[in-house]
C-alpha cells in the first residue's frame, strides 16, 4: 500500500497535499482499498467552509457510506467534478485524479498537526 | 470492563420515524450520549427504502408506489431499493473500534452478521453466513432491487439472501440495519421499480431464484415479535463481548433529534425524492428565508 512521503495525512484516512497556500485532499490507499468500489461522492460546493477534522462530504461505495474529514480549515476552491462521472478514479488514482477538494487554508498550523506518511502507517497496524 | 448495551424495541412507526431513529441513534452515539444500542422495529405502511444516493426518476416509479399504498423513504446508508412490509427490521449501532483498534467495514458485516446468523438459528431457521470473498466473483446483479445482489458477509437461506443490510459509517460509530423479511411480495416490489418492461419478467425470476423470506422456509410460522426475540438472543450471545444487553427506550434527547430530522429530513420530498444535494440545497435555501 502507498502513503507518498510528500503528503500529509489525517486520523480520518485523508491526505493533504500543500501548493502554496492551497491544500489539495483526497482519501488515502488504505482508505479506498477498505470502501472498495466507489460508487457515488457528495462534496461540498465551492466558497463553502470547511473546518479540520469535521466532515466536508460523503462517500458511497459497495459496502457502505462514510463520512469524509477534513484535513485542515478553509475555504473550499475546487471541487474534482470529474468524480461525478468517474467516481472509480478514487480507486484506481487515489492521489492523482482521484483528489476530491482544494482548499484556500485559513489556519497555516493546521498542516504541522497532519501526521507524515510513516506516521500515518504506523496508526494502521 | 465491557460498555453495556442497550436493547430498544421502538415498535411500529412511519418510515421518516422509523429513519430518522437510526440517524439520531447514530449521531447521539457519535457525540458520546448513547450506548451502544440493538433497536428492533417494524413499519406502520409498506414502504419502499432507497440507498442515500438512489435516483428516483431513473429507478422509482412514484405513481406505482402511491398506487399499491407504498410509502417512499431515502436511507442514510447505501445500497438499492427495499420494500419493507410483513418483517423484523434490525439496527445496530456501535463503536468503528473492536478490541482496542478500527475495524474495517467487512469485519463488522462479519460480527454482526454471526449474531445475526445466531438469532435467526435461535428462532429455528437453517441459516449459513455467506463470505465476501465466494460472492465476489459472480458479476454484480444490474437490478435495483438490493435484495438481488448478494454481497459482503450476507445471510442466507437455501442458498437465496434472506437478510438485506447497509452500513453508514461515522467518525467513531457505525449504523448498519437490515431487513429480515417474513413474507415478500417480488411483484409489488418490481411494480415499484423503474426496470425495462422487456427485463422485468427476468428480474423477477431473478428475485425468485436469489432472494428468500422467512416464512418460505421456517417450518413453523413466524411472527416479527419471535424474530425480534431471538434478535435480542444473538446479539447477547454474539456481539456485546459479554456485557449486559438491557432493555430500555429512547432518550429525551434521542427523541428530540429523531423528531427534528423527521420533519426536516426523512419526511421531506427534498431528502426522499430529491437525494443529498437538493436536500443540501433546500436546507440553505429554507435557512435564507
Amino acid at each position: 500500500m502507498e502513503f507518498p512521503q510528500d503528503l500529509r495525512y489525517s486520523n480520518e484516512h485523508t491526505w493533504a497535499r500543500r501548493e502554496g497556500d492551497r491544500v489539495a485532499v483526497g482519501i488515502t490507499d488504505f482508505a479506498q482499498e477498505e470502501l472498495g468500489e466507489v460508487l457515488f461522492l457528495e462534496l461540498p460546493q465551492v466558497g463553502r467552509g470547511v473546518t479540520a477534522g469535521e466532515p466536508f462530504g460523503v462517500v458511497e461505495s459497495v459496502k457502505a457510506v462514510s463520512d469524509l474529514f477534513a484535513p485542515v480549515s478553509g475555504t473550499v476552491a475546487e471541487v474534482n467534478a470529474r468524480l461525478d462521472d468517474e467516481p472509480e478514479l478514487v480507486n484506481s488514482e487515489p492521489y492523482g485524479d482521484g483528489w476530491m477538494i482544494v482548499v484556500e487554508a485559513s489556519n497555516p498550523n493546521g498542516w504541522q498537526a497532519l501526521l507524515s506518511a510513516d506516521d500515518y502507517r504506523a496508526t494502521l497496524t | 470492563m465491557a460498555t453495556a448495551w442497550r436493547f430498544l424495541d421502538t415498535g411500529c412507526h412511519d418510515a421518516a420515524f422509523n429513519m430518522a431513529v437510526d440517524e439520531a441513534l447514530l449521531l447521539s452515539h457519535e457525540s458520546g450520549q448513547s450506548p451502544p444500542t440493538l433497536r428492533v422495529y417494524t413499519w406502520l405502511s409498506p414502504t419502499l427504502s432507497l440507498g442515500y444516493a438512489q435516483n428516483v426518476e431513473k429507478e422509482v416509479d412514484v405513481a406505482a408506489c402511491r398506487q399499491h399504498g407504498v410509502s417512499l423513504v431515502r436511507r442514510p446508508t447505501g445500497g438499492r431499493a427495499v420494500l419493507h412490509d410483513q418483517e423484523a427490521t434490525y439496527s445496530v449501532v456501535m463503536p468503528l473500534r473492536l478490541a482496542d483498534r478500527e475495524a474495517s467495514i467487512t469485519e463488522h458485516y462479519h460480527r454482526i452478521g454471526l449474531a445475526l446468523a445466531a438469532a435467526l438459528r435461535h428462532a429455528g431457521l437453517a441459516v449459513r453466513l455467506e463470505r465476501p470473498s465466494v460472492l465476489a466473483a459472480a458479476p454484480r446483479s444490474a437490478s435495483p432491487a438490493c435484495f438481488a445482489a448478494l454481497s459482503r458477509y450476507e445471510l442466507s437461506a437455501t442458498g437465496r439472501k434472506l437478510v438485506g443490510s447497509a452500513q453508514k459509517r461515522g467518525r467513531r460509530s457505525l449504523l448498519q440495519h437490515g431487513s429480515i423479511p417474513l413474507s415478500m411480495e417480488r411483484q409489488r416490489l418490481f411494480a415499484c421499480l423503474r426496470v425495462p418492461s422487456n427485463h422485468r419478467a427476468q428480474l423477477l425470476r431473478e428475485a425468485y431464484a436469489s432472494m428468500v423470506a422467512v416464512n418460505e422456509v421456517a417450518t413453523t410460522p413466524l411472527d416479527a415479535a419471535a424474530l425480534h426475540r431471538a434478535l435480542r438472543q444473538g446479539f447477547a450471545d454474539c456481539l456485546t463481548d459479554g456485557a449486559e444487553l438491557t432493555d430500555g427506550d429512547l432518550s429525551p434527547a434521542e427523541r428530540r433529534l429523531a423528531e427534528e430530522l423527521q420533519h426536516t429530513k426523512y419526511g421531506t420530498d427534498a431528502w426522499n425524492l430529491g437525494g443529498p444535494a437538493a436536500w443540501r440545497q433546500w436546507q440553505a435555501s429554507s435557512r435564507a428565508e
